[in-house]
């Protein structure tokens, strides 16, 4: 019995893999023809993705990056929420066509989808409580917080192997942990510490008890997801965000969600969306 | 200590708790929730109707083969369940189907398989001597399910239907793994957001959970009383 | 994806099967911890439910809807994210110092399974005819000796196959604690899946393993009720 249920599931995966390659298709034409342009984002974590509560709309880095290219293309844009580990699957499924979810660039991950060119740099750093970390030493044997599928999981684990690493579903509920003293410091890239340490400054309960110290340990270069083989849409986008460096808007938007005046003020320095082959 | 807790994080999101973004988006929250166990516990009804007869099916292949796929999905964990429906299913069907939906269909496979053996014991619960009376009238062995002995097996099982519909209720909150913005998502959500009041946000909702879920445990109850005094009569 | 290969060496040996194992043994751990206590707890609050004093047997019966109509996952993470701002700050302290993620997976498997024990234990309890409480009572057994040298013994040997079945579900939903990072067998597959791209090959090996513990449980049980329960009622 064992046997036939085990053949039966494996006719089903065959069957499944088949359908599968039928969706490698062109994304960009079917996008024009359908008339919206599915992205998968994130819902809760600003500054990059997070559904604003008075609008209910969603807003954020990503969020503008992907409005643009949809009016590029003269569609409309479809929001779908993703989380970290689910976000490559949601994409090579064919649940969303393009991913712009504060997606590292790395080789593996390249074998996978296609990146674009990278539209945000950054680097892995910790959220601490203030003056409990000063050096990587000091976080050895403890636990550290951060999310699942993360490449933010798979950098920490290298640079301190002797920390516990406790993933969670999302950036934020690692944050939470630090705030409850129960992991030492949430690692993860600077801008997304950046607008979770914005958060806990803006309110009086936490104001001035956490920081970011000057650690990092990895570079980090975000690109849109797109999928395997998907030419013509990883041009089109590619082309976008140059044209998007060129005129201003990149700047304008790095400004709007990072600038002094932001709530999670970091600095772009000498970043600019170029052809570039980071992280591949 | 309930002195220190601060609900106005829930007042400030009360509509998003209740229905999500919409109407400007898909509806969440609350109404997700129960959508999704509505549609769900109907299909399940269905799956556990036809895997329930299949395993008192008088061909021994087909009661095995469905025996077999009862103990086997109630032997893992839902969430097993909802992971391999999220891998296989967008696979096997080309990926038209949306989240909420891979859920409905992992919910009911889930919930299938446990109507399954309602239905089976509600089945083996009728006296034999019927089914041999009604054979005895000339009614073949399928009439005689269909017209005397499911109805009254049917009446049998409405309160453990309830039931089942109580668990599917918790049961979704498990769709919150793969960002479906049923309450649970919603409330996890808005406390990444707010980070200050999980705790305020939790008991919120598990109040929520608790008095949707109470109601109809109540009703199941009221229902079994009621079929226990008409039994008596 | 039509370039999906299988390769299941990755979960039969290796560093991916070992986080597989290790996995199985995080869960059987929290599993055996959870279930010694809820049976515990839900000995304690079927005879609370049962008692003569009725806040006591209120505060039971509020216990049990409540924690029965709530899911499991909801408490989970109120244990794990919302319990500071309730529990004193020593526990607090205490609990965060020691293995919080299991700590708090156990305490939210317990509470929840030792309501559904409770009600199984009662029901049990129910079964043992009303005249063995008032023989044991008249032969001059408080309420309580009557119940623990008397009813219980009897009551849990009826009990014993519903829960084993709660055994089960707790084993199952163990899996819940992934969220809360609790490095189970479904966290150490989802692990697997998201280092290696082989969802395939890790959920099988997953489902293969719950699969067979539950096979071995159901197992058991039946043998139980063939050589145990089935002499008894046959007497």
């Amino acid at each position: 019995m064992a046997r036939k249920i085990g053949l039966f599931v494996l006719a089903l995966a065959m069957v499944g893999v088949l359908c599968g390659a039928a969706l490698a298709g062109d994304t960009l034409a079917d996008v024009k023809k359908n008339g919206v342009l599915v992205a998968g984002v994130k819902d809760s974590l600003p500054p990059f993705g997070s559904v604003d509560p008075n609008t209910k709309e969603y807003v954020g880095y990503d969020i503008d990056f992907v409005k643009y290219i949809a009016k590029k293309l003269g569609v409309k844009v479809e929001f779908k929420p993703v989380s970290s580990a689910n976000r490559m699957p949601m994409l090579m499924e064919g649940r969303v066509d393009l991913l712009a979810c504060t997606m590292t660039k790395n080789p593996e991950r390249a074998k996978q989808i296609d990146f674009s060119y990278t539209y945000f740099l950054t680097g892995q750093k910790f959220l601490t409580k203030k003056g409990t970390v000063k050096s990587l030493k000091d976080l050895e044997g403890k636990k550290i917080g951060t999310a699942k599928g993360s490449t933010s999981e798979q950098n920490v684990t290298k640079a301190v192997p002797s920390a516990t690493v406790l993933s969670f579903d999302d950036y934020p509920q690692a944050v939470l942990g630090v705030q409850q003293g129960k992991v030492i410091a949430a690692t993860t890239d600077e801008s997304i510490l950046a607008g979770q340490l914005g958060k806990l400054e803006k309110n009086p309960a936490t104001k001035g008890k956490f920081e970011i110290p000057d650690l990092a340990i990895s570079e980090e270069p975000y690109g849109l997801g797109m999928r395997k083989g998907d030419t013509n849409l990883v041009k089109f986008v590619n082309d976008t965000i140059l044209e998007m460096e060129k005129n201003g808007e990149a700047a304008k938007i790095f400004e709007k969600w990072f600038g002094p005046n932001s709530d999670s003020p970091i600095k772009r320095g000498s970043f600019k969306i170029t052809a570039d082959k980071r992280g591949t | 200590m309930i002195g220190g807790l601060d609900f106005s994080v829930v007042r400030d999101n009360l509509s998003y708790f209740f229905i999500g973004r919409y109407p400007k988006g898909p509806l969440g929250g609350v109404g997700l929730t129960l959508y999704l166990a509505v549609v769900s516990l109907a299909l399940s009804f269905i799956g556990g109707l036809i895997l329930g007869l299949l395993s008192v099916s008088r061909n021994r292949l087909l009661r095995y083969g469905s025996m077999a796929a009862i103990q086997t999905i109630r032997g893992m964990p839902l969430l097993m369940v909802i992971f391999w429906m999220f891998f296989l299913l967008p696979a096997m069907l080309g990926g038209g189907m949306t989240a909420s939906w891979t859920i409905i269909v992992a919910l009911t496979l889930f919930t299938s398989a446990y109507m399954s053996e309602i239905v089976r014991a509600g089945i083996t619960g009728i006296p034999k001597g019927q089914m041999e009376a009604a054979i005895s009238t000339g009614l073949s062995h399928g009439q005689a399910m269909i017209h005397i002995i499911l109805p009254q097996a049917l009446r049998n099982m409405i309160p453990s239907f309830v039931n089942q519909f109580v668990s599917m209720i918790k049961d979704t909150s498990l769709a919150f793994i793969v960002g479906v913005s049923e309450l649970t998502q919603i409330a996890t959500q808005i406390n990444n957001r707010t980070m200050l009041y999980p705790t305020e946000i939790f008991i919120f909702i598990a109040v929520i959970y608790f008095i949707i879920c109470f109601a109809f445990t109540e009703l199941s109850r009221w229902l079994e009383r009621r079929l226990a005094y008409r039994k008596a009569i | 994806m039509l370039s999906y290969k299988f390769d299941w060496a990755i979960v039969t040996s290796g560093k991916y099967f070992d986080w597989i194992v290790s996995g199985f043994y995080v869960t059987i751990k929290l599993s055996a911890v959870s279930i010694a206590l809820s049976f515990m707890l839900g000995l304690i609050i079927a005879i609370m439910r049962m008692s003569h004093f009725r806040p006591v047997r209120w505060f039971a019966h509020g216990y049990l809807e409540f924690f029965r109509n709530t899911p499991l996952l909801v408490q989970i993470f109120f244990w794990y994210f919302g319990s500071y701002k309730v529990l004193p700050a020593v526990a607090n302290d205490w609990l965060v110092k020691q293995d919080f993620e299991f700590a708090a997976a156990v305490i939210a498997l317990t509470i929840y399974t030792s309501a559904f024990i409770a009600e199984d234990i009662r029901s049990g309890v129910r079964s043992i005819p009303k005249e063995q409480m008032e023989a044991a009572r008249s032969s001059g057994f408080s309420y309580l000796r009557s119940m623990q040298f008397i009813i219980l013994p009897q009551a849990v040997r009826l009990t014993i196959p519903p829960l084993i079945n709660q055994f089960l579900n707790l084993m199952k939903n163990s899996s819940l604690a992934m969220t809360i990072g609790v490095a189970e067998l479904m966290y150490q597959a989802r692990q697997v899946e998201s280092y290696t791209f082989k969802g395939f090959e890790a959920f099988s090996a997953a489902t293969l393993v719950y699969v067979a513990i539950s096979f071995t449980i159901t197992g058991l049980m039946t043998l139980y009720d063939k050589k145990v329960l089935q002499p008894l009622k046959g007497r």
